[in-house]
Parts: structure tokens; C-alpha cells; sequence
């Protein structure tokens, strides 16, 4: 059974008082197995947040249908399994965040004991053990969104919906989530993560479908959709230039050629992290 | 960030169609908004209404103090739950999109009728406990004010026969205050979820606060005019088919807001009688419910 089963779905916004329409998507079919992170990608208007919101059952498709592990997503039993991360969360800014995951999980039938050694887990989790009393109108943007993906996943989700969950963090807080959204993979729990950093999309994901005015115009495996057939890639450690020059005979006397030939570098995120990190 | 191992073991509660709990948890919830937003600061000036009052009417004999500050006091309160409920409702729905939090609530297995009917139980919390405390603060300040009338009338009569003193201080034993005066406060409590529920329906279609809350305060002025509208539009004759169908249509939609003014009887001493009393409050009921009913109609089709 899959996490997530779109069929022939589409979606048109009428305009008050006019006779045109907006189509949001049109016929869009895909599948999210279970335990997979999938990334949905595409420009602003492309229909990401509309797909999403389908799923969610917070809109209502003009055709076709969605299922969350093989139940109607219009049907509020298919929420049971979802956590769901909006786009820069504000939630409740007079809350502090135990309250906030208190108050989710008491929405989803949690009480009790049970309820506040799950809040307590969460927080741990997400490193607001020391930020559980403050109100969340004092919380930063990375915060924000750690406390959002907390209260995502206060309902034991096999399914996490995250949109945009790093936009407007700082690489310290976007590394913390990215973890984060690996580690759930780990344990098994299927995400569909839509991101305009297409660097971080493609560490994480799986499989990627790009939509582009509503339309799913690539899909599938992200190692196949963007690997050079024809090309390989070699890393070499402790090379000597005798050995190097080896290759580069071995290579002159058949049909390949170097295309590019450098020193690997780490990433720009990697060397802002290992320079503003606090010193051990 | 640390790793949990318990975080994914059990299995997720089954859902339940209708749960007490979640409503209880989404009204608490917009309770807690509304008391740290410091709504209840309102309180202060009608405390300083009430209390500051007393100056002006010394020169008044007890009986006119009294109505006086009971017809000011039961005023004030009738107005300031009208405003609370208009003004705090009028903001619920576009603060939760606005926010995105009604997403985040909605996402999660909580019927949309439920996250209406909390939001709407929070109003009604809020107006309750703001009534109570605006009662608390009318019998105090009558309270005072009528041991002090005693305590003048007794130096006064002081040299009076006994049967007279007693007279003078039953007079102002009965113009203080009374149990029919708490009809009066329970039927604001009323009138105060008639627009509740009303503003809750118009915030599911409008667009933006200042909408709800304009429709709202038309909707109370054509409310105390409806029964002018549905007497033409219910004798024959007395106008044309156009204006009888706009007549009919206000008489059908709005409320008829002057069978709620007992008020004004009350403090005039009027005893208002127990079959009123409940036919009024049961009609404010169905006023309620039809508003909510038609609210969640609106609200589950809604596009978010």
C-alpha cells in the first residue's frame, strides 16, 4: 500500500466575479511508498502548496483523488497517521512551547501523563529542552520551525507532510532540520518535503517529481533523473603524480577523455558550519 | 538534538467522530489567547464606571442612586459583552489562517465542526467569566452603597419610631439589589451568544476582520429594528412585492433583538416572569444554533 496515491488529480480555482479560472493542477498522478522522502519540487505557482493541501484534505480536488495509506484523504480518520509542518509557522505566539505540544497533542486524544512525557521526548528531540517555557513570540525563525516539526510528529505520523521546512533558517538550524527529516527516514517514516533549495532536496530525498504550472513534467529516482550516463566519476586519496600520470596514459590510449580534473572541496555549508560552530 | 527511542512505539489512538476533550482543548485554548491578549483589562473600566460613579449621584435620594447606578451598571455590562463578543469573535478565524495555524489544526484528525464549536465554547467561556466578574463588581459597589444608605438612614431615624425605621430601611433593602436582577444578566449572557454565533457565521464568508466586525454592528441595528419589518411584511397590503420579499427576507435573517432587552424592565422593577424568561433564552438558543449550523455549512466547504 502506498504512503500516498494521487490519481488524475486536478485542481481550478474559479474568480469571483469573473470568468476565469486559475487550474492549480492538472491531472496529476503519483505515488510516495512508505518510507521514502520524496521531494516535490517546482517554481513559485507551480502547484506544490495546492498538492499538498489536497493530500491534507484542506482543500477539495475538482478531479481525480488522494489516499494517505490507502484511506480517502477527505476523510478525517486519514489524518490519524499525517503531521503536517506549514510553510513559516506561527502557531500560537502567547503559548510557550510545552504548552504548544500540550495543546496539539490534546487534539489528537492525548492526555495525561502520556501527554507530557511525549512533549518532553519531542522537545528533546528537536533541542528546546531549555526553550520550553519561553512563549513562542520570543522564539527565533529556526525555533519556530523545530517546534512546528515537534508538534508534527506529537501523533506517532507514518507520514510527515513538510512544506518549505528550512525556508528563512539559518545554516546552523536548516543542518539541525535536514538531521532531523534523515533521522525520521531511518526510523521508517515516509516524507513528502517540498523546498526551493534544491541542494538540500537533493541530499535527502529519494525520488523527486518537478512540477511546472501545475503539471508533473519529471519524476522518479533522483539518482537516475540526474545522473551522466556516459561519465564516471573518480575520487582518488593519496594519489601520487606517477600514478596520476598512469591514468592519464592509460586514458590517452582509449576513447575517454578527462573532462574535469581537480581537488574535491567540501561544501560552502559544511566550512560555515565548522567555522561558526561553538569550539569543543 | 537527541534521539528518543520510544517516540514511534505505540500505535496511534483510534479517531473518534465527536470528542468533548478536543472541543474542551481548542475552547480552553482560545480562552488562554484571549485572557494573555489582556481583554479582561476591560474589567477596570467598568469598575472605574461603576465605583467612580458615586460622586455624581450623592445628590439623588437612595431609591434614583440605586437605579441609577443599576441602570448604568447592567448597561455597561450589556455593552461590553456585546463588544467582546463581536470584536473577540470577529478575530478567531483570520488569525488562525492568517497564522497558518488552522492548517496545522486541521491537518491533524479534528473535524472542522469541532475546531468551529471550540472556538465558539472559548467565546462563550470568556463571556461568561467576564460577566460574572462585572456582577461580582455591580453587587459589590451596590453592596457598598446600600450600607452606607443604611448606615445614613439609621443616624437619621435614629430618633424615629421603630416601625418607621424599619420601613425606611426596607425601601432600600428592595431598590438595592435583587434576585430579579440576575434574569437581567443571564439574558446579556444570551443576547451575547446570538452575536457570537453571528459573527463566527459572517467570519467563515468574509474577507477580512474589519468586514465581520461592520457586518456585525449592521446586523445588531437591523436586529432591533426586525420586528417593524416582519409586522409590514406580515400585513397584507402594506407594500409592494419587492419590498415585501426584502422585508421578509430581514424578518427571516436576523434576529429580533428587542424581545431581548428585558433589561430595561428589570431595573424599572418590573418582575419578569419565569415563562419569559425561558421562552426568551430558548429563543436566543435557536438563534445560536441555527447561526452555528449555518456556519459549519460555510466553514466545511471553505477553500483554505
Amino acid at each position: 500500500m502506498s504512503a500516498i496515491s494521487i490519481k488524475n488529480l486536478s485542481k481550478v480555482f474559479p474568480i469571483p466575479f469573473r470568468r476565469e479560472r486559475i487550474v492549480a493542477v492538472r491531472n496529476l498522478s503519483l505515488e510516495v511508498q512508505p518510507g521514502q522522502v520524496y521531494g516535490l519540487l517546482g517554481p513559485n505557482g507551480s502547484g506544490k502548496s495546492t498538492t499538498m493541501k489536497i493530500v491534507l484534505g484542506l482543500v477539495t480536488p475538482s478531479a481525480g483523488s488522494t489516499q494517505i495509506f490507502g484511506r480517502d484523504s477527505r476523510m478525517v480518520e486519514s489524518r490519524e497517521e499525517v503531521g503536517f509542518l506549514p510553510e513559516n509557522p506561527y502557531f500560537y505566539k502567547f503559548l510557550t512551547g510545552q504548552e504548544t505540544l500540550h495543546f496539539f497533542g490534546k487534539i489528537c486524544g492525548l492526555h495525561g501523563a502520556k501527554l507530557r512525557d511525549r512533549a518532553s521526548e519531542l522537545l528533546a528531540l528537536v533541542g528546546l529542552e531549555n526553550a520550553r517555557d519561553r512563549r513562542l513570540s520570543g522564539y527565533s525563525k529556526g525555533m519556530l520551525q523545530r517546534i512546528g516539526l515537534a508538534q508534527a510528529l506529537i501523533l506517532q505520523p507514518r507520514l510527515l507532510v513538510l512544506d518549505e521546512p528550512t525556508a528563512g533558517v539559518d545554516p546552523a538550524g536548516s543542518r539541525q532540520i535536514r538531521d532531523l527529516i534523515v533521522d525520521f527516514k531511518n526510523r521508517g517514516i515516509t516524507v513528502l518535503f517540498c523546498s526551493h533549495l534544491l541542494g538540500q532536496v537533493q541530499q535527502i530525498c529519494d525520488r523527486v517529481g518537478i512540477l511546472h504550472e501545475g503539471v508533473l513534467v519529471r519524476e522518479g529516482r533522483l539518482d537516475e533523473l540526474i545522473s551522466i550516463d556516459n561519465q564516471t566519476e573518480l575520487t582518488l586519496e593519496n594519489a601520487t603524480p606517477e600514478v596520476l600520470a598512469q591514468i592519464h596514459s592509460l586514458l590517452a590510449s582509449s576513447n575517454a577523455r578527462i573532462i574535469k580534473e581537480r581537488q574535491p572541496q567540501s561544501t560552502l555549508e559544511d566550512y560555515f558550519l565548522d567555522v561558526t560552530s561553538p569550539k569543543k | 538534538m537527541t534521539p528518543t527511542s520510544t517516540l514511534y512505539a505505540d500505535a496511534p489512538a483510534r479517531h473518534v467522530f465527536f470528542s468533548p476533550a478536543r472541543i474542551w482543548a481548542i475552547a480552553t485554548n482560545t480562552l488562554l489567547d484571549l485572557i494573555r491578549q489582556k481583554v479582561f483589562y476591560f474589567l477596570l473600566i467598568f469598575a472605574v464606571l461603576a465605583i467612580g460613579i458615586s460622586p455624581f449621584i450623592n445628590q439623588f435620594n437612595f431609591q434614583d442612586q440605586f437605579q441609577f447606578l443599576k441602570d448604568m451598571c447592567l448597561g455597561a455590562m450589556s455593552i461590553f459583552t456585546w463588544l467582546l463578543s463581536v470584536l473577540a469573535t470577529a478575530m478567531l478565524l483570520p488569525k488562525d489562517i492568517e497564522d497558518r495555524t488552522l492548517y496545522t489544526i486541521l491537518a491533524k484528525p479534528v473535524p472542522r465542526f469541532e475546531y468551529l464549536l471550540g472556538k465558539f465554547l472559548g467565546i462563550m467561556l470568556l463571556l461568561f467569566i467576564s460577566l460574572l466578574l462585572m456582577s461580582v463588581i455591580f453587587v459589590i459597589t451596590l453592596y457598598g452603597r446600600e450600607q452606607f444608605a443604611l448606615a445614613d438612614t439609621m443616624r437619621y431615624y435614629a430618633n424615629a419610631p421603630a416601625d418607621v425605621l424599619q420601613a425606611q430601611l426596607k425601601s432600600i433593602h428592595d431598590a438595592s439589589f435583587t434576585i430579579s436582577l440576575i434574569p437581567g444578566i443571564l439574558i446579556i449572557f444570551v443576547k451575547g451568544s446570538i452575536f457570537a454565533s453571528l459573527t463566527l457565521l459572517i467570519s467563515t464568508f468574509a474577507s477580512s476582520m474589519i468586514f465581520t466586525i461592520m457586518v456585525s454592528v449592521a446586523c445588531n441595528f437591523i436586529g432591533h429594528l426586525q420586528a417593524i419589518a416582519r409586522d409590514v411584511w406580515l400585513s397584507p397590503g402594506t407594500a409592494g412585492p419587492l419590498a415585501r420579499s426584502f422585508l421578509a427576507l430581514v424578518a427571516l435573517v436576523f434576529p429580533d433583538l428587542q424581545l431581548f432587552n428585558l433589561v430595561d424592565d428589570i431595573v424599572a422593577g418590573n418582575t419578569i416572569s419565569l415563562i419569559l424568561f425561558t421562552k426568551t433564552a430558548a429563543l436566543g438558543a435557536l438563534y445560536t444554533c441555527i447561526y452555528l449550523l449555518l456556519a459549519y455549512f460555510i466553514f466545511a466547504a471553505k477553500e483554505l
